[in-house]
């Protein structure tokens, strides 16, 4: 809500940043998570995603063909790590707006996927 | 961390700049005191040696790049949030 020549208006945070002549600072955070995992990183990948779903009620969780889980805003992906075909790398990253969400997971994520999965 | 959050409404946009030499002064004042500093086009690349850390800054952002090490990565937050405003 921003007040302007006397008269108030409803617009986006975005649009009242860019009215009060400020620039908006985008602070993003990637982490990187090691996982024992000695399937393909593609395996790896949906079982990150399945093992998502699960624990992640209510979210929306997308499995995109460009070998990214997305859950909302935050990006997942898989790379192997090049001493170890055992080890997967996980990158997590997300921007501030997500900033609770984010930390739960790279918390849930360290502690390594259910075995059954 | 056994619940995931609540979907909250979103967090204030920042805005502002982060300023290299301060922030560095920061830094060092938190016992971070190995800093490469590498100039970039729009800012500036800070390695943090001892904690393999990499700090992105740019005038109209900031990226931390780190292992999962969370009470660094909330301590960096912190620190860079200190030279930003919230709204």
């Amino acid at each position: 809500l921003i007040m302007k020549d006397n008269s108030l208006r409803l617009v986006s945070p975005e649009q009242a940043l860019k009215e009060l002549g400020l620039n908006e600072h985008q602070l993003r955070f990637t982490c990187r998570v090691q996982l024992q995992d000695p399937h393909s990183d593609t395996d790896t990948l949906s079982r990150v995603y399945t093992h998502l779903k699960s624990v992640l009620k209510g979210y929306t969780i997308q499995h995109l063909p460009d070998g990214t889980v997305m859950v909302e805003s935050i990006v997942v992906k898989v790379t192997a790590s090049s001493e170890d075909p055992n080890t997967k790398v996980l990158l997590l990253s997300w921007s501030y707006q997500d900033e609770e969400l984010g930390s739960f997971l790279s918390t849930l994520l360290r502690k390594g996927l259910p075995t059954g999965l | 961390v056994e619940e995931p959050p609540e979907l909250l409404a979103p967090k204030p946009l920042l805005s502002g700049a982060v300023p290299l030499e301060p922030f560095l002064a920061t830094l060092n004042k938190h016992g971070i005191t190995e800093v490469k500093v590498e100039d970039t086009a729009d800012g500036h690349i800070l390695h943090l040696q001892a904690e393999d850390t990499l700090i992105q800054l740019d005038e109209d952002g900031t990226h931390i790049v780190c292992d999962n090490n969370e009470p660094l990565r909330a301590t960096l937050r912190d620190l860079v949030l200190r030279f930003l405003q919230k709204l």
